[in-house]
């Protein structure tokens, strides 16, 4: 394997990383393999091993080895700091090449890990909780629904209302003027005042006419959105 | 060598190499330092280089070098604080394992 062939790899099994990580461990390994030079290529490609070792080792500590467990406290602002060692048998291992040799007298400092998140207990519990409680919560999910849905259809029973009126007042300034242009030729007066009236219709069907398409085109998807980003709030907060 | 080194000494042995360099050192360099000491699969360095540098304990910085970039990393204050940390802690650590095996006892006080 050359390097670009081993570099390309790795940058592949590094796609679900965020790209500025990726970047970063990229930049790092293309200098390693500049400084080591040119004629140590192989030395290095053998010594940093698979590359897929490589990449898992990078994500590991990206995304880190489950709840806590490489849990050890830094120094504070105060300079009464703790250090509790971390269990890890597995992982972090300096060197990989004693895997295969028997290990008889292999020392481990093993310290009793904190759990974070929820106790299974805890679990158990809310579940019983959510069975009991079933018909209260149905109830209350069904009224929730009764009122989304409601405060739905309101919402578009007046963008339908609100149309309809549009289209019946533009009918009308059709009706009035052209009633009122035949009428010109006989009473002009009232022809005029006819005309006039259906302008005022027609003016007053406008307003209702951009009033309904604002509401559909824009506050409804508008609303749509607020209402996503809700969600994703709570969603990341969550997280 | 037959004992496993943890994430946190695997960082103190790091952290102790770049200190050697006030004014910083680069990660092909530090790898050699450090398996000059203990035997370290290079596939593993990166990450702990990483960890010092989110935690603070590292800074960077990019040097033009005969035409090419290189990344250099140097101990921060908080690093230095955290070094001296990790060192009497050893040393602690390091004395009453030692106690053991010379069969002096181990007094509770001694903590």
């Amino acid at each position: 394997m050359s390097r670009t062939e081993y570099m390309r790899q790795l940058e592949s099994l590094l796609q679900n990383i965020p790209d500025t990580e990726r970047e970063e461990a990229l930049q790092y390994y293309n200098e390693y393999f500049n400084d080591a030079g040119p004629e140590n290529e192989q030395n290095v490609i053998e010594a940093l091993g698979n590359p897929a070792k490589v990449a898992e080792n990078i994500k590991k500590d990206i995304f880190g080895n489950g709840y806590g467990e490489n849990n050890y406290q830094r120094v504070g602002a105060d300079s009464r700091a703790v250090i509790t060692y971390p269990a890890d048998p597995q992982t972090e291992n300096g060197n990989n090449r004693q895997s295969d040799a028997p290990q008889t007298a292999q020392a481990q400092v093993v310290f009793p890990q904190k759990k974070e998140g929820m106790s299974t207990g805890m679990i158990v519990l809310i579940v019983i909780l959510c069975i009991l409680a079933s018909p209260v919560i149905l109830g209350v999910a069904s009224a929730g629904i009764g009122v989304a849905a409601g405060l739905i259809a309101g919402w578009f029973g007046l963008i339908i209302g609100f149309g309809a009126t549009a289209a019946a007042l533009i009918l009308v300034l059709i009706a009035l003027v052209a009633v009122g242009i035949i009428s010109m030729f006989t009473h002009p007066f009232v022809g005029m005042c006819l005309i006039g009236a259906g302008l005022i219709c027609g003016g007053v069907g406008l307003l209702f006419l951009m009033l309904t398409v604002a509401m559909a085109g824009i506050a409804t998807p508008a609303i749509c959105c607020w209402i996503g980003g809700l969600f994703q709030k709570r969603g990341k907060k969550e997280a | 060598m037959l004992f496993n080194t943890g994430a946190a000494l695997l960082d103190a042995i790091v952290l102790a190499v770049v200190a050697r360099e006030p004014e910083g050192t680069y990660g092909y360099k530090i790898t050699q330092e450090v398996r000059q000491v203990i035997e370290l699969s290079e596939s593993t360095l990166y990450p702990v280089l990483r960890r010092l540098q989110k935690d603070e304990c590292l800074e960077v910085y990019d040097r033009e070098c005969s035409g090419r970039t290189r990344r250099y990393y140097k101990v921060t204050s908080r690093g230095w604080a955290q070094l001296h940390l990790y060192e009497s802690e050893w040393r602690s650590y390091s004395g009453k394992i030692t106690g053991l095996f010379e069969g002096r006892p181990v007094n509770r006080s001694e903590a």
